[in-house]
């Protein structure tokens, strides 16, 4: 059977699933699950990248997955990520090195809308894993602090030991331009601090109306969080939400990240509450 | 573009011909059925089928294709289209390649599938025999649908062949052509608006009314229960249907365990895991965790999402998820039928 290759224009054309490679600066495990990682494309590109964005990582022979973009967008010469050990592919990332590749697609999908939430104040609501992908969002809003209102922080996790980011952490207590609020579900003998869900952190919190909100952590807690909003009026427009969901191809083509019309993957993985609070499925 | 004419004798070297120089793909007999398989000679090729296993799709979107090829440090895509003629194709699987054009190319372009799709001549062919539980004299309401290149009416001792677009065109130097008589023409406009008499099921609604009907059915649980009880999550109706294409991506190593391909495979959102996530610790969560949302969401994307996107429902009534689905639950006659009528 003969079969000439076609040799039009569309034979160049670049095929959206093939990664790039990143080379691990740094790495270290902040946690027996979690490790974080300074990323820089191989052949020296910046990432550009808004807040909240995602990118696919993948050791080749693996396979790929999706995660948010831990750093600031400032700075784009470097990149962190903090992946969570769970199945197949989050194991072999977390088993590479300072020196070793990982492989990147990105940046991907629709991330906050920075302009949107300058001049106001701003609560950011992490729950877990959660806290990672808004770490670009508080890192920018930490540097341009002026550009800002009031800014909140709450960051919950399931014991003392899974908290992230020790460095970052004392820097937010300290810093009088952020209201830093921490809690777990279990403590421990040395935990002097909140011990609850994170809703409990809204007992002692007064929220104006007016504030932005961002909430990002696992599927249960948003429901929850958004009842407390509700309670302090703030408006389903000036809720940001992050997902998760099932992700193949991050481009809006496999159909796994689907929610009612929407694609998490580009629609999202933020969305404000007002655009989905109606599609069923979504919460 | 204009009409042209071809005797029996000459369409079987025209066909013959080009399959010496070109990749030609179309219905051929397997077993009691048909599949859309390369063709060496015109022997091979069975216009007179009724309906292929599996749509044409496969021809740009493969069941299994190799996205791209890695070995210890690099990695490298694979996109290299080969000129093919896929001769035969039923309006209604036109229609479906039509539909998977538009929804490969919005937003992201995927030159995985479209390098393919641009490499391919498409010559339609009238429907000669009507598949049992075909109802796509009302899902496409014309036997012109927009996606091919040529379109082939057989008649008594040959064939009307219209050209609709240069590619189609092109192919005219290499078979015995002459310009097709008036009473020609006639006869294969005739054929054509016959075969769509005789579709034995319908589904007489407008797309727009699909679309809001089956959107404002989404909380209707006891509907849904109703539809899907039978279901058993097999994927077997995405599989076969023209319009499905979802799909997962996989990393295979060679024997080597050093290089190996990253591999997209259909994939189908009726399976159960199609919608879970991982969680910390080996749990999970299925955002789409019983048969009934899962078959529900099949309905939502073709009835309405994909609906409002592309005009009309993403269902090309070809029938084939009717005959595929062992308990007989995913005929969308039936299924739209009982959601537009439920009260
Ligand atoms: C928008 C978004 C941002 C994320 N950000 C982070 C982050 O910053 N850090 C982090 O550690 N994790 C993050 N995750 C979760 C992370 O993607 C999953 O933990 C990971 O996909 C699990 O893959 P696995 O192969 O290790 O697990 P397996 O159980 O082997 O999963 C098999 C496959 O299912 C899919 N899958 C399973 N769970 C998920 C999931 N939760 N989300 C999406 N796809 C899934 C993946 O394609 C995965 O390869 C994020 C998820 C999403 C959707
Ligand atoms: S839903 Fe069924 S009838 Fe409609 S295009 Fe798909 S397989 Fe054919
Ligand atoms: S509807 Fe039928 S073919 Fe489709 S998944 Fe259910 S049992 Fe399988
Ligand atoms: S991840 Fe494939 S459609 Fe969103």
């Amino acid at each position: 059977m003969p079969s000439e290759s076609h040799d039009c224009a569309c034979a160049e054309r670049e095929s959206l699933f093939v990664p790039r490679e990143a080379k691990i600066l740094h790495a270290h495990a902040p946690t027996s699950t979690e490790k974080h990682f300074t990323l820089q494309f191989a052949d020296g590109s910046p990432l550009i990248f808004e807040p909240g964005q995602i990118l696919e990582v993948g050791v080749m022979g693996y396979g790929e997955i999706p995660i948010g973009i831990a750093s600031s967008p400032t700075r784009t010469h470097t990149f962190e990520i903090v992946v969570r050990t769970v199945g197949r592919v989050s194991t072999a990332i977390n088993n590479k090195n300072i020196g070793d590749s990982l492989w990147v697609r990105g940046p991907l999908g629709h991330g906050f809308d920075v302009d949107a939430l300058r001049g106001h104040d701003v609560l950011v609501v992490a729950g877990g894993i959660g806290i990672c992908p808004t770490r670009s969002l508080i890192q920018y809003i930490a540097d341009q602090r002026d550009d800002f209102g009031r800014f909140v922080l709450f960051y919950g996790a399931r014991d003392p030991l899974q908290l992230l980011f020790p460095e970052d952490r004392g820097v937010w207590r300290a810093t009088h331009g952020i209201e830093y609020h921490e809690t777990v579900d279990r403590a421990d003998i040395s935990w002097t601090g909140n011990v609850g869900v994170i809703t409990t952190l809204f007992r002692n919190t007064h929220l104006s109306e007016d504030t932005r909100v961002i909430i990002c952590g696992p599927p249960v807690m948003f429901e929850f969080v958004i009842r407390e909003l509700d309670q302090a009026g703030i408006k389903r427009e000036n809720i940001y939400v992050d997902l998760e969901r099932r992700m193949k191809c991050g481009v809006g083509k496999c159909g796994h990240c689907q929610i009612n019309n929407k694609y998490c993957c580009i629609d999202g993985p933020v969305f404000t509450y007002a655009e989905i609070h109606e599609l069923e499925e979504a919460i | 573009m204009s009409s042209f004419y071809i005797e029996e004798r000459d369409f079987g070297t025209f066909v013959n011909t080009l399959a010496q120089n070109t990749r030609v793909v179309g219905p051929v007999a397997k077993r009691q059925k048909f599949v859309f398989g390369e063709i060496g000679s015109v022997e091979e090729l069975r216009l007179d089928y009724d309906i292929t296993i599996l749509p044409p799709k496969k021809v740009f979107f493969p069941p299994k294709q190799v996205i791209a090829r890695f070995d210890a440090d690099s990695v490298e895509g694979t996109i290299a289209p080969v000129d093919t003629v896929l001769l035969g194709v039923h309006p209604y699987d036109v229609r479906g390649i039509d539909m998977t054009d538009f929804l490969f190319r919005e937003r992201n372009e995927d030159w995985d599938y479209l390098a393919q799709r641009e490499a391919t001549t498409i010559v339609a062919s009238n429907v000669q025999k009507v598949a049992p539980r075909a109802f796509w004299a009302s899902m496409i309401d014309t036997n012109e649908p927009k996606g091919h290149d040529a379109y082939l009416t057989k008649l008594d001792g040959g064939y009307v062949f219209e050209t609709r677009t240069p590619k189609g065109e092109a192919l005219l130097a290499r078979g015995a052509f002459r310009d097709a008589t008036g009473p020609e023409v006639a006869a294969a406009q005739s054929v054509n608006a016959d075969a769509l008499g005789q579709c034995q099921e319908q589904l007489p609604y407008t797309s727009a009314e699909i679309a809001k009907t089956i959107r404002e059915s989404f909380s209707n649980e006891e509907l849904w229960d109703e539809l899907s009880k039978d279901c058993f999550s097999c994927g077997s109706c995405n599989t076969v249907c023209p319009t499905c294409y979802c799909f997962d991506m996989r990393d295979v190593w060679n024997l080597d365990q050093k290089s190996g391909t990253r591999t997209r495979y259909w994939d189908a959102c009726l399976t159960k895991e199609f919608a879970a996530i991982s969680m910390p610790g080996g749990g999970h969560e299925n955002f789409r965790e019983h048969h009934q949302t899962r078959f529900r969401h099949r309905f939502m994307r073709k009835g309405a999402y994909l609906n409002e996107k592309l005009g009309s429902p993403a269902c090309t009534g070809c029938g084939r998820c009717s005959m595929a689905c062992t308990v007989d639950i995913a005929d969308p006659v039936r299924v739209i039928t009982t959601i537009m009528e439920w009260s």
